[in-house]
């Protein structure tokens, strides 16, 4: 099973191995939700050729890992996602009733792009959609690189995006 | 739990006592007892998902409707299947699924063999709640024989669950959540399956048809006729559906006995063969070169008078496997009769050495059923998952059950189970593999070597990891050694067979041959073999067997369905034989450019589907079929063609009426034949030189769409496997020729096609060239049967790629 | 013996005659019911079921599935219909054959066609001059659906609000 050629970086593999060696031997299908989190840290989107890979690695069918890739929110699909940072602004119901909507358009504004879509400098991706993330107690929220901000306020969202926003691309923007 | 002791629960369902096998499902035990329950997702032979919620049944005590297909039986269970209660929830469940199905039932394919349209009539309702926009799922393309319409699809997920549980390779799968689940690909691949068909027949609804018959009529006005499948050795049964007398759909029939519920794409597809281009309408004469449709009479009596003018030495015999029992015996019964011995039908064997061993006639020497109780399991040269899918699938039934899977080929094959030890060494290497097994076998059943064995056994050496093969069979109380049609067509096939027989002899395993067409087993009872007649009795003359009829000239050669540039072993040396020859006369449906150029008389005969008939599988099964439909212009049975030849041929007892006259007389013969394979060993019959180091060997195995006439003219199947068609090479190979950067077998899309140079004897034929790193060193894959390779020799022997 | 004094009295004063004369005297002023056809033609139901059609959508498409319905219910067995998939995928006839002869004009198949293609129109006056003719080919049925569309269209819509 240790694959002999794979396009997997050697942090892949290795993160993989480390799930493996948890899991009984012949459960190669365990280790599947941290493979794909280990590929989507690396390229920040989930290839075919990489899902190929990880099926291959792990000695599944390919069918298998996209029924996984594609079930859960967290992996994108798309090579248009993989920006340097994620946005994700849960939209459910107890984030709408206290306000997502303003909190949407506002990021919508600011970053110039829709929903779904990447800003051309690769700095930002706003997911289309994210499903309850259960802060309902902090709504309306957002995800930010995976890190949870509740109680948002487009003042607090044009902090916290300034924030994150790397410092080349800062300068870039002094600049022009 | 005192329950599960006992042999039987008593259960009540609609105020009916039914005794059933406790923890068996309620939906089985309804269906057994013809109270029909409705569903989707369940399928008997599938596991229980238990996800379309359309069997929800009323059960005393239980809070809410349980689903019937889920529900485990228990005594004094007490269930109303038709009950408020229950008609609520199946009414309720109807409507959800019909959320998001179309209702344009006319323009489906399936519209009248509907499973939803059906149990819409009875659960539906006319009106909905849901008035919001149906969900569309874009099709996709999943290849030339399954079409899709995702958007008719309800999830019931059988598909998905037939391609990880029988199939043993997942292709289709749910992807994406919720609302938004699609069952498909998720990529876009073609299902590469040998038996993908099946989700056609599985699909309850009109997502996954079939694209060869789409839109070709509709479900209502087809003719059913049940049948027998003609390419493989089990006969699986189908049913064949015609339309104005037309064949237009073949799917699958049930027989738990032999093909279960599922057959082969290729047992499916082929009969689009039935319909190609160059039928035969009318019986035709050459007059100097020159074609000339004649009426059947003048056909037959130039027939006669060139079967008369030569002595019965100079008359050659060769017919087709695929051919029926009646056709077999008629053919044979005229020709000894007229004093002909040189008759056979094993035109792809080379090794003819031992054709006395044989018994009656190579059998299964089993129940195709029993495969699945075997233990152990030796597969002898045999690319099974290809040739005999329905053999495949009973074996993988034997491997889930813990059965040890052992085989010696001459390439790595993919199987769709785990496979616990294999060899793979090229051909010439492969006689010798065997033989480490066979010594082995030797030594751990402490039994004497025969003396014709002991130069081989000597010549090679036994490892401790060799063991394994005899170990195992020897262990195992049901255990059995498959000889398949790669041992068949191999040049030392004799040698094969021997240690093969020893294999099995020394292991107390049973010796299975896997022959390769519908009808091998027929045409050994039928006594188309030059040393048999019918019924297994030895012949009077021991005639000249296929190999030395088309090495050496005969002047007059008689054909039953065959074309020899395919469906012979070497078709350069067949095409010599022809050419000097005085007299062709063929019985065939088809005739293609090779056999107009070739023969002098073609007696245009029906083809699959057209003719009634008798199949003898390989376990020994006699399975008779009635044609189907409307033979093809002036086609005739090929029995009937036989029978008035007979009788031009003034042979006694040729006044048979239908076909099955002919079939009873032959059963009424065949009473005491035995379906025994016999396994004792008197020594080893062919020397084969080794492998040089500078040339390639071919190994030349029948293609999985290019074994008979029928299949090579079936267009989807054609398309759907390019690969064939092309020749194998592993990339240290290809290294060698200079060539870098191929297409691989896998690879689906492969952006270019790389053409080499193939020779073979004097002849050099341009093919596509793909990656196979199954294939050993100094071999090269070039399967027989197709198209370019019936321009080249042996199946087995040396060849020369060039780039 | 009042019965035949009263029988008696009619014989003598022709009272039946005259009373038979009456209708007669009647019905010659009354408003007559003769159509002179085919000069003069009787009002028709939208409903009425002649010559047979095949319409065609606004864009020219035919309406026609190949569903066969219409085949099926037929219980004439009057209509043969061939079909084939097109090159964008949708089934569609390529044989639609109906026999006039053979046809009861019962209407079956436009109550069976989901897509109205195929429709029996308002026109009942045609023949046929040679044998054989009398099998309506497809063609045919298109062509006189283009011809008569307004007219089918019309007695479509007035027939709508009572199906």
């Amino acid at each position: 099973m240790a694959a002999t050629q794979t396009i997997l970086t050697k942090h892949e593999t290795d993160e993989i191995d480390m799930w493996l060696k948890r899991f009984p031997e012949d459960r190669g299908q365990s280790a599947l939700l941290a493979a794909l989190r280990a590929v989507m840290h690396e390229d920040h989107y989930l290839s075919t050729e990489k899902m190929d890979a990880v099926a291959d690695y792990l000695g599944l069918s390919k069918i298998a890992v996209y029924e996984v890739a594609s079930f859960y929110s967290m992996y994108e699909l798309e090579e248009k996602a993989a920006a340097k940072n994620t946005i994700a602004v849960c939209t459910n119901i107890s984030c709408m009733l206290n306000g997502s909507d303003n909190i949407v358009e506002h990021i919508e504004e600011k970053l110039g792009i829709k929903m779904g879509e990447t800003t051309p400098d690769g700095e930002f991706f706003f997911k289309i959609e994210e499903e309850c993330l259960a802060a309902c107690c902090g709504a309306p929220m957002m995800q930010l690189n995976h890190v949870y901000h509740e109680n948002l306020t487009p003042e607090k969202v044009d902090e916290l995006l300034d924030g994150v926003r790397s410092k080349a691309s800062l300068k870039n923007k002094e600049v022009s | 739990m005192s329950n599960t002791d006992k042999q039987f629960v008593t259960i009540t369902i609609n105020d009916k006592e039914i005794e059933a096998v406790p923890g068996s499902m309620l939906i089985d035990v309804a269906d057994k007892s013809d109270i029909h329950i409705p569903r989707f997702c369940y399928h008997k032979k599938l596991s229980v998902a238990a996800n379309c919620r359309m069997c929800l049944v009323d059960v005393e005590k239980a809070p809410k409707p349980l689903p019937a297909c889920a529900t485990p039986v228990n005594e004094g269970m007490v269930v109303w299947t038709k009950s408020e209660r229950a008609l609520t929830a199946q009414k309720d469940t109807m409507e959800f699924l019909l959320i998001n199905h179309p209702l344009d039932c006319p323009i489906c394919d399936q519209g009248g063999e509907c499973e939803l349209q059906d149990l819409s009539m009875e659960f539906g309702s006319g009106t909905s709640n849901f008035h919001e926009m149906k969900r569309v799922v874009v099709d996709k393309d999943i290849g030339e024989l399954v079409a899709t319409e995702m958007t008719r699809c309800i999830q019931c997920t059988r598909c998905v669950r037939f391609g990880e549980e029988i199939a043993g390779m997942r292709e289709m799968g749910a992807t994406g959540r919720g609302d938004r689940m699609e069952i498909g690909t998720f990529v876009e691949k073609s299902l590469d399956s040998e038996i993908s068909g099946n989700i056609i027949d599985i699909c309850p609804v009109g997502a996954l048809t079939a694209k060869p018959s789409r839109y070709h009529s509709r479900a209502w006005e087809m003719m059913q006729t049940p049948s027998i499948a003609s390419h493989d050795c089990v006969g699986s049964n189908v049913k064949l559906h015609t339309f104005k007398k037309k064949l237009v759909r073949v799917i699958a029939a049930e027989n738990e006995d032999i093909n279960e519920c599922w057959i082969s794409d290729r047992d499916r597809f082929s009969y689009q063969g039935v319909y190609a281009d160059d039928r035969v309408e009318k019986p035709m004469i050459k007059y100097n070169g020159i074609w000339k449709e004649v009426d059947w009479s003048t056909a037959l009596d130039r027939t006669v008078e060139k079967l008369t003018e030569v002595s019965a030495k100079d008359i050659a015999v060769l017919a087709s496997a695929r051919a029926t029992l009646e056709e077999l015996y008629l053919l044979q019964k005229s020709m000894r009769s007229i004093g002909v011995a040189n008759i056979d039908h094993r035109l792809r064997q080379v090794d003819f050495n031992d054709q006395e061993s044989s018994g009656a006639y190579p059998s299964l020497g089993m129940k195709i059923a029993d495969i699945e109780n075997l233990d152990s399991i030796l597969l002898v040269g045999s690319n099974v998952r290809k040739e005999q899918p329905m053999i495949n699938q009973r074996i993988r039934k034997a491997a889930l059950n813990g059965a040890k899977i052992m085989c010696v080929n001459p390439l790595e094959l993919d199987f769709n189970y785990d496979v616990d030890a294999q060899r793979v060494s090229n051909p010439v290497e492969m006689i010798k593999t065997l033989a480490i097994i066979a010594k082995a076998s030797y030594i751990l059943s402490k039994t004497e070597i025969p003396a014709g064995l002991n130069d081989l056994f000597t010549s090679v050496r036994l490892n401790k990891a060799d063991k394994v093969f005899a170990e195992n069979l020897i262990a195992s109380k049901n255990s059995a050694v498959f000889l398949g049609s790669i041992s068949m067509q191999h040049p030392g096939y004799s040698t094969l067979r021997a240690l093969s027989k020893a294999i099995a002899g020394n292991t107390g395993s049973t010796l299975a041959y896997l022959s390769g067409a519908s009808n091998s087993a027929g045409a050994w009872l039928a006594g188309v073999v030059p040393h048999q007649k019918e019924a297994g009795q030895k012949a009077d003359i021991i005639g000249k067997n296929a190999g030395e009829m088309l090495s050496k000239t005969k002047k007059v050669y008689m054909l039953l369905d065959l074309e020899l540039e395919r469906d012979s072993d070497n078709p350069q040396q067949a095409k010599a034989a022809m050419n000097q020859a005085d007299t062709i006369i063929a019985v065939t449906p088809y005739a293609n450019k090779t056999l107009l150029s070739l023969a002098d008389i073609i007696l245009p005969s029906a083809a699959y589907a057209e003719t009634s008939g008798t199949y003898v599988n390989a376990e020994g099964t006699w399975q008779s079929f009635k044609a189907a439909a409307k033979s093809y212009g002036e086609a005739r049975p090929a029995w009937k063609i036989l029978r008035v030849l007979g009788n031009k041929l003034d042979v006694k007892g040729f006044d048979y009426v239908s076909s099955k006259d002919v079939r009873n007389e032959l059963q009424g013969l065949c009473e005491n034949v035995n379906n025994e394979n016999p396994v004792s060993v008197e020594g080893i019959y062919t020397k084969l030189d080794d492998v040089t180091s500078q040339s390639l060997y071919r190994i030349g195995n029948v293609g999985e769409f290019s074994g008979d006439s029928l299949v090579r003219r079936a267009t989807a199947l054609q398309k759907s496997n390019p690969e064939q068609n092309a020749v194998q090479l592993n990339a240290k190979q290809a290294a060698l020729l200079g060539l870098k950067d191929l297409p691989t077998v896998d690879n689906e899309h492969a952006e270019k096609e790389v053409m080499v140079d193939v020779k073979q004897g004097e002849v050099v034929v341009s093919m596509p060239l793909l990656i196979n790193d199954n294939i050993p060193d100094k071999c090269a894959l070039l399967a027989s049967g197709t198209k370019s390779s019936s321009l080249l020799g042996s199946a087995f022997g040396e060849i020369e790629i060039t780039a | 013996m009042i019965r035949s004094i009263k029988h008696f009295i009619k014989s003598f004063t022709l009272f039946e005659l005259f009373q038979g004369l009456g209708v007669t005297g009647k019905y010659l002023f009354k408003r007559k019911v003769t159509i002179q056809y085919p000069e003069q033609k009787t009002p028709m139901s939208p409903r009425f079921r002649g010559h047979h059609a095949l319409r065609r959508y606004p864009n020219g498409q035919e309406r026609c599935i190949a569903c066969k319905l219409c085949e099926a219910v037929c219980p004439a067995l009057a209509i043969d219909i061939e079909m084939e998939e097109r090159a964008d995928g949708t089934r569609r006839t390529t044989k639609y054959d109906i026999d006039f002869f053979k046809c009861i004009y019962c209407g079956f198949c436009e109550e069976a066609c989901p897509v109205d293609a195929i429709v029996e129109t308002h026109i009942f006056e045609y023949h046929f001059e040679e044998r054989g003719k009398n099998i309506i080919t497809k063609e045919e049925l298109l062509a006189f659906g283009d011809k008569h569309e307004s007219e089918i269209a019309k007695r479509k819509a007035a027939d709508a609000p009572y199906k």
